[in-house]
């Protein structure tokens, strides 16, 4: 199996809301376009955020046809009505009708009443896309990052080519989903990127994800990524600072800098959190039997280019050893349940 | 519009309705759960309506093993709490499938309709997993709850969701739908056939309907129809209860609070929200930015005040805006901060290196003060675009460890109802 995550075609990026998961997709589209490769970084819900932590400046929306943020960086937004469109298109020609009745009000709430086609004909974008090759036989995009719906969505999402595969017994549909889901399933090309945080409830669903990604879907997971860790803030000679802190004289001020009660305080806040994202990353790696990718967190959040700049090297550092070799010793490679 | 401005307290007293919306992750069910709590402590008969409690919070709240229906908490354990008699409180997990069963159950005109609808595979799909259904359902317990009498206040943690106010939007979109053209001509092929206009929308729509039946390979039609059919009957008392239900959610009695949390990626979601809030002409009760990093002379309410010096001389910046300025030494720089604190920690014990130690406390305070002039930041934007809409503002420190018990909910608790509380401020 591949050891970089920028090895693969596709990468998925999901987890829990909140986790980072828009960072993290950025993050990996800058740094393989950094490297001189030809990337495409899609997301899929109803307002584009990739374009504003991408660049400084992000200009219009770039929409389903997508726009070129930074050399060799290809961005767009997949609607599953402009896809549908251009796959009916594409089947039957009648593109002029086909607009026109997909953008009639009635035909969809029937639409948004018909289950898995939306999940379906996103994915099967991606495929497409996956497939273009220039005039000299290249790959359009040597890789595509697609910032997947929040967990509960994002299963869903990915398991849909299987169902409607299995529901559906001939015809052209079938013969696509059965395309798509051999992409996904293809330990070569697919991987599916976990963004999970250090605490109790992204670590449990984190979990969740993965042992449904290996029992029911069949798509590589070979490593999660364990979002805005707080650092051990302490020298290891004084892991109780903050209580040392505290209980120096009430009252004791220091020139230019805060009360030694108040470094205290944050000193108590940064030890807490540490030690909290410390047990559930551990948590993590012991019931997902993967490596862990921890991502400091940043002091400013994540607000710009300059941001993803500073996390890509961590993201694409080799999995963390020391977390997985948390799991009791004995065990075969931690990886092996993935394939 | 600002003048009736109601400050966290004051809704959870004279409200019916509250509804916390938010992107996921941002703690709306422990946000959601806090407010009931308040509602029980002014003695009203409170029930809190969730969508997918963490565990160990489920369990704090006694619906560990949940039904469809309202379980009241212990008496004994509100009591501890400082719940008074006359308050109560109920927590239910909403079930989707049961609920919409349960409205078709209702409103099917005869035995045998209700059958085919139940039956019917787009039903099913419908009644899932689907998006738009949890909105749906979520909207019609609020409804079913408001109409109790045993009930005071009902609070309402809505499903996460892309579209985070597809929960109002649902009823409006199920009668436009039902009302819709396309569901008539489905219902009445021949009533339509005789109108020139429909005539012409149902040759194409019927062709692309057609063309996707033979690529999906799927009687697609022929499910619609029967599924539409079958919900003919029962349509008009559909209808009538969409439209009371947006009604009461719009109206005097509701408030609706948004939860945002300070990272960057979230408050951004928050933001593009409000705006579909304002557009939707709902009213806005407040924002809860949750998890915020507050400058410790504000982080402790309670204590006494430790800060030193807050702020400096007079005029000097909001502390929770702009934190005490702070020097950190660089490594092995003499600095005069840093030796003095390294003498006290060298006074205080031994056996380590006290400047590193004194080093390490001033970058941890440096590292705080970076977070918390970040949140403070992100969350300017929200604030202001709250009080414009006459909407409160509260802070909600970040808690060291996680939220998943009645002890973590009296924390929020704290924060959001504490008058005139730090973390109000309304600016």
């Amino acid at each position: 199996m591949a050891d970089s995550i920028l090895d693969r075609r596709l990468v998925i990026v999901t987890g829990k809301g909140g986790t980072g998961k828009t960072t993290v997709a950025a993050t990996l589209g800058l740094a393989a376009a950094a490297q001189g490769r030809r990337v495409l970084l899609a997301e899929m819900g109803p307002d584009e955020h990739l374009p504003g932590i991408l660049v400084r400046r992000p200009g219009p929306p770039v929409g389903y046809e997508g726009r070129e943020l930074a050399p060799g960086l290809h961005v767009l937004r997949i609607d599953p009505y402009e896809a549908l469109a251009e796959y009916l298109g594409l089947q039957i020609g009648l593109r002029g009708i086909v607009r026109r009745v997909l953008r009639n009000p009635a035909f969809r709430q029937l639409m948004e009443a018909s289950p898995g086609w939306r999940e379906l004909i996103t994915l099967g974008k991606v495929w497409h896309v996956e497939q273009l090759r220039d005039e000299r036989g290249r790959e359009r995009f040597e890789l595509i990052v697609v910032d997947a719906p929040a967990t509960g969505h994002g299963l869903t999402f990915l398991d849909v080519p299987r169902v409607v595969g299995s529901a559906v017994r001939a015809g052209p549909l079938r013969r696509h989903a059965g395309w798509v889901e051999a992409m996904v399933r293809d330990p070569e090309r697919t991987l599916l990127l976990p963004v999970s945080l250090a605490e109790e409830l992204p670590a449990r669903e984190t979990a969740e994800l993965v042992t449904r990604l290996r029992e029911q879907i069949g798509v590589a997971v070979d490593r999660v990524v364990v979002n805005a860790v707080t650092p051990p803030p302490f020298p290891p000679d004084v892991p109780d600072l903050d209580e040392r802190l505290a209980a120096l004289p009430a009252g004791a001020t220091l020139p230019g800098a805060p009360a030694p009660a108040v470094l205290a305080a944050c000193a108590a806040h940064l030890r807490a959190r540490h030690e909290l994202n410390r047990r559930w990353t551990v948590e993590i790696a012991r019931t997902t039997g993967l490596p862990i990718v921890p991502l400091p967190r940043r002091p400013r959040g994540v607000r710009g280019p300059e941001d993803l700049e500073a996390l890509a090297g961590a993201l694409l550092a080799p999995p963390d050893g020391c977390a997985a070799s948390a799991a009791p010793p004995g065990r075969g490679s931690p990886r092996e349940p993935a394939t | 519009m600002s003048s009736t401005r109601l400050d966290p307290a004051a809704l959870v007293r004279t409200r019916r309705i509250l509804v916390c919306v938010g992107t996921g992750g941002v703690g709306k069910t422990t946000l959601a759960a806090s407010f009931a709590l308040e509602g029980a402590r002014a003695g009203r008969r409170t029930a809190v309506l969730t969508i997918d409690p963490a565990r160990r919070l489920a369990d704090a709240l006694g619906v560990g093993a949940l039904g469809n229906e309202p379980i009241e908490i212990p008496r004994e354990r509100l009591a501890a709490l400082g719940v008074p008699p006359a308050g109560r409180l109920f927590a239910l997990m909403l079930d989707m499938k049961r609920t919409f069963d349960d409205l078709v159950t209702r409103f099917a005109d005869s035995e045998e309709s209700r059958r085919r609808i139940l039956d019917n595979r787009i039903y099913q799909h419908v009644s899932d997993a689907l998006a738009g259904s949890a909105e749906y359902s979520a909207m019609e317990k609020v409804y079913e709850l408001s109409e109790r009498e045993d009930l005071d206040l009902i609070v309402v943690d809505t499903p996460p969701s892309q579209h985070a106010l597809d929960f109002l939007d649902a009823p409006r979109r199920l009668v436009e739908f039902l009302d819709s053209r396309l569901v008539q001509m489905l219902l009445h092929p021949a009533f339509a056939a005789g109108r020139f206009g429909v005539r012409l929308f149902q040759k194409s729509t019927e062709r692309v309907l057609r063309v996707i039946e033979r690529v999906s390979g799927i009687a697609f039609l022929e499910d619609v129809s029967e599924f539409l059919l079958a919900f003919e009957g029962m349509s008009a008392g559909f209808r009538e209860r969409a439209h009371r239900v947006q009604e009461r959610l719009t109206g005097p009695q509701a408030g609706f609070v948004l939860a945002a949390s300070p990272a960057a990626e979230s408050a951004r979601h928050a933001l593009g929200l409000l705006g579909r809030l304002d557009a939707a002409g709902v009213p806005l009760a407040g924002v809860v930015v949750n998890r915020v990093h507050l400058w410790p002379a504000r982080a402790h309410p309670a204590g006494p005040e430790r800060a030193g010096r807050r702020g400096g001389e007079a005029g000097a910046p909001d502390p929770e805006v702009d934190p005490t300025p702070i020097r950190v030494p660089d490594e092995g720089r003499d600095d005069e901060a840093c030796r003095a604190l390294a003498t006290l920690l060298a006074r205080s014990g031994a056996g380590f290196d006290a400047e590193a130690a004194a080093r390490a406390a001033l970058a941890a305070g440096d590292v705080y003060a970076a977070w918390a002039r970040a949140d403070a930041e992100t969350t300017a934007e929200l604030a202001a675009r709250a009080a414009r809409a006459g909407g409160f503002v509260r802070r909600i420190p970040e808690l060291s460890g996680d939220v998943h018990d009645l002890e973590g909910l009296a924390h929020v608790a704290r924060w959001l109802f504490a008058p005139g509380s730090a973390g109000g401020a309304e600016r």
